[in-house]
């Protein structure tokens, strides 16, 4: 055994390795998407099961909703309705149901099975994520052509989940014993991609539905998904040309993604929901609004947005609302909200008023800022805050743990300040709901799924209240607005900034992907049911 | 005799070891905070509305029943095999959720783990043998300082280097995607291929470890008196090298081994993160992360057995390697 052998041995392993070439050129016509992270793949496409393990065309490009609300136009967009009317009262939905439309083995697709569905979600409670029949009454299909639904009592913002609730095929279904435990491994769906071709461990093919309704649509003729556990495989994958649409964070996206190739592209519009620092308001000192705004003047946004986002996003501004909710957005309200802007003399006359005078160059005010470890960009986040806050004489230390840990301790009040997420659906009613409705507040130590900062006002449940009873839309932006003002007065939560909905794409084979010069819909592959905008506009060069 | 009852005695031991861990697999899941429909609840993030978090729980089988209960049916079902619906892969069952992942690992780690042991003791042996001389002097500072290196780093270089720049390697998955699995040679090439890269890693962390302990027992074992005899009845050298000093020395790097061959199966977690290998180690961080208490219990069973498994083959072989435990 000569003592040279190990190398040997890995030039003899290179060689054999080189002999065949690992990059085969793509298929013609078959688009390469980014499923969510994941080292292995199990079959399952269950639409209705939001809380399993279902693969990402089961409601991104299989099942298919009554209308699609398009965040960047605010319309909700015809698919398998038509139309829809309110009654006077509000208690009455009415949805005309596209004719000639049919399922992918052929059978034709009508009102029946909108009402089959929606039935469905009132027998098993765990498949109804929406809550949709605490607010139903009663669903019914008089015609093929026409759905009925009657409401407990008016709540106009729930016409974003009926909308929006994935339909499946009563003939298939009425015979399925468990909906839970479906896996449903031979999907029959109305939407453009539904022939599930291959599926491996890793890998995974669904072509074209033979009878889409949309005429020469899906122009793709199979979508490919590969397996990808971390952010590092995405990445490579992307800079591979192997991956043709994907919604990955990449830094800086320019030098990294965009130039290397004049066929990348990204694009990345701040649709998500905003970021905010909340602070527990059922303690003290945080129930007053004074420390919450002195607190809110003492962060420098505009360096946090640099340091933290990349500079990927913006500063928050007084009303606390995301891009997704532009057309909301009033700018008197958001002025009101003038504690936003960057301001320590300010912060610190506030603090003073609200008795915590400088002591030999500090306050007597001890908080914590509670941060999930592994959220690299809130953790950097918090540490500017950190770092601002000392500045006007306030000590906040920043503590990382366990992403559960930080959600739970959100939940039960048990924390002072805390960087998170808010809530986000198609208007801002649910925005405010979790940040200032009583309805929404918790005792502390009771597990509260929103409204951590536990902060609630008399007069923003009347306006949501009215807002439940409206779908007028100027009366509907009157009352947000209203919404606004209380916000911007109250400081309930102190908002950072409107998070990006990440996106990009490869248009070296496929073109018509959404961009900032086209912005139709937003690009980011995990927004359902939006992605059915892209994949039934998208086409091979 | 005396062997046999050596082996029962192990055996006992090994029982009481099993129901320790699989009460440890029940214990210290729910002494992590939060529940596992909470956890699902934040990981939907307000596509769930909280009022269905009640129905979420429930139709998971959450009971409120007493801690106590609840183990005397975890047990109740361990002992007929059904461990139960994983929750962070429902409505799949915690077993063929393992058995997508187990052979994997097993094929990937346990081959890695092997050939690292075996190349290590051969060279530990060899630079024993021939102390001082060139191989000695360079391979063991060599590889302790390759096995130094973070090993996340050494990965992911391998990874750019052999998989991405150079493309010799494939930089993801366990086989080529155009494959079906079968025994065909495409497939096995396909398989081996895939394998190159991140066994080469784990061999390089760890080959200098069982180098260095090999040498130094071997060391010690060349200078025994029966060695000299060896040497002066004339015996080849390679039998001396192995049958004599070879044979003892590998005894207490043998223990090593089997506790080593039993955490295979807890897989090697960046490993498969970095190169995108569908094994056990990401089944069980994506566990712990989403508090999925049956596959918890399911992966830790798993283990707890492989463990148990490996140190009883390794009880095996000492009896036969080593004779004052046949006496």
């Amino acid at each position: 055994m000569s003592s040279s052998w190990p190398l040997r041995l890995v030039l003899l392993g290179a060689l054999a390795a080189s002999c065949a070439s690992h990059r085969p050129p793509p298929e013609p016509g078959v688009l390469a998407v980014a499923e969510e992270q994941s080292a292995s793949f199990t079959r399952n496409f269950n639409p209705l099961l939001y809380s399993g393990d279902v693969r990402w065309p089961a409601r991104h490009a299989m099942y298919e909703p009554l209308f699609i609300y398009n965040p960047l136009t605010g319309a909700y967009v015809p698919w398998l309705a038509e139309a829809y009317a309110w009654s006077e009262d509000r208690l009455l939905l009415r949805l005309r149901i596209r004719q000639g439309v049919r399922w992918s083995d052929g059978a034709p697709f009508t009102a029946r099975d909108v009402a089959f569905t929606f039935r469905l979600l009132s027998r098993h409670p765990a498949l109804d994520v929406q809550a949709l029949w605490q607010h139903l009454a009663d669903v019914r299909a008089p015609d093929d052509a026409t759905f009925e639904i009657s409401m407990k009592r008016p709540h106009v913002p729930l016409l974003e989940a009926i909308a929006q609730q994935p339909i499946v095929p009563e003939h298939v279904w009425s015979g399925v014993a468990d909906p839970m435990a479906f896996a449903n491994e031979h999907p029959i769906a109305t939407g453009p991609f539904t022939e599930v071709t291959s599926f491996k461990n890793q890998v995974y093919e669904v072509a074209r539905n033979p009878y889409y309704w949309q005429p020469g649509v899906p122009a793709v003729r199979a979508l490919r998904f590969r397996a990808h556990p971390s952010n590092e495989q995405m990445l490579l994958a992307l800079l591979g040309n192997e991956l043709d649409w994907a919604c990955e964070f990449i830094p800086a996206v320019e030098r990294i993604w965009q130039r290397p190739d004049p066929h990348h592209h990204h694009w990345f519009p701040l649709l998500d929901s905003t970021i905010f620092l909340y602070p527990n308001t059922a303690r003290k000192p945080l129930d007053d609004a004074r420390v919450r705004k002195a607190l809110s003047l003492a962060i420098d946004r505009a360096l946090l947005v640099k340091v933290a986002v990349h500079g990927y996003s913006r500063p928050a501004d007084g009303t606390g609302l995301s891009d997704a909710h532009a057309r909301y957005r009033d700018g008197a309200a958001a002025a009101e909200g003038d504690w936003v802007g960057h301001d320590p003399a300010r912060a610190a006359r506030l603090l003073d008023e609200a008795g915590f005078p400088l002591h030999g160059g500090r306050r007597a005010l001890a908080l914590t800022i509670q941060v999930p470890a592994g959220y690299s960009d809130w953790v950097a986040a918090a540490q500017i805050i950190s770092r601002d806050l000392r500045r006007v004489g306030v000590e906040a230390a920043v503590r990382t743990s366990d992403f559960s840990a930080w959600f739970d301790r959100l939940g039960r009040g048990d924390y002072t300040l805390a960087l998170g997420w808010s809530e986000l659906s198609a208007s801002p009613y649910g925005f405010y709901r979790a940040l200032m409705s009583r309805k929404t507040v918790q005792p502390l130590g009771e597990t509260a799924p929103e409204n951590w900062p536990r902060f609630g006002l008399a007069a923003a449940d009347e306006l949501l209240d009215a807002l439940d009873a409206t779908s007028n839309p100027e009366e509907e932006r009157r009352l947000v607005v209203g919404l606004e003002r209380l916000f911007a007065k109250h400081a309930p939560a102190i908002p950072l900034y409107p998070a990006p909905s990440w996106g990009q794409f490869n248009d070296t084979r496929f073109t018509g992907f959404p961009d900032a010069a086209h912005p139709y819909a937003p690009l980011s592959s995990s927004l359902e049911p939006q992605t059915l905008l892209v994949l039934t506009r998208i086409a091979p060069r | 005799m005396t062997a046999a009852l050596h082996l029962l005695r192990r055996l006992g031991f090994y029982l009481l070891a099993a129901w320790a861990s699989v009460t440890l697999a029940f214990v210290v899941p729910r002494l992590m905070p939060g529940d596992p429909a909470q956890a699902v609840f934040a990981r939907l993030r307000g596509r769930l509305k909280p009022e269905a978090v009640e129905a979420l729980r429930a139709a998971l089988g959450f009971t409120d029943a007493s801690a106590g209960r609840q183990y005397l049916r975890y047990l109740g079902h361990l002992a007929r095999g059904d461990l139960g619906v994983s929750i962070s892969h429902y409505p799949a069952s915690v077993a063929s959720v393992i058995a997508g992942a187990l052979a994997w690992t097993l094929l990937l780690v346990g081959m890695a783990v092997l050939l690292s042991f075996t190349l290590g003791s051969l060279l530990g042996l060899l630079a024993a043998w021939r102390r001082g001389r060139w191989l000695d002097a360079t391979l063991p500072p060599l590889l302790t300082f390759a096995g130094a290196l973070p090993y996340f780093w050494v990965a992911m270089l391998a990874l750019f280097t052999g998989g991405f720049t150079l493309g010799w390697f494939p930089v993801r998955h366990a086989y080529d995607e155009s494959l079906t699995p079968s025994f065909s040679f495409a497939f096995v090439a396909s398989v081996v291929r895939h394998a190159v890269l991140p066994a080469a890693t784990v061999i390089v962390a760890t080959v200098g470890g069982w180098m260095l302990s090999m040498r130094n027992t071997a060391l010690r074992t060349l200078s025994e008196d029966y060695v000299l005899l060896a040497r002066a009845k004339g015996l080849s050298p390679a039998r001396i090298m192995f049958a004599y000093a070879g044979r003892n020395a590998l005894l207490p790097n043998l223990t090593g081994f089997g506790m080593e061959l039993g955490f295979v199966l807890s897989g090697s977690l960046l490993t498969e993160i970095v190169f995108s290998y569908p094994g056990q180690g990401y089944l069980l961080l994506r566990a712990v992360q989403s508090l999925d208490y049956p596959l918890i219990q399911g992966l830790f069973l798993t283990i707890t057995l492989a463990v148990l498994g490996a140190n009883w083959l390794v009880d095996l072989a000492t009896v036969w390697l080593d004779p004052r435990t046949r006496t």
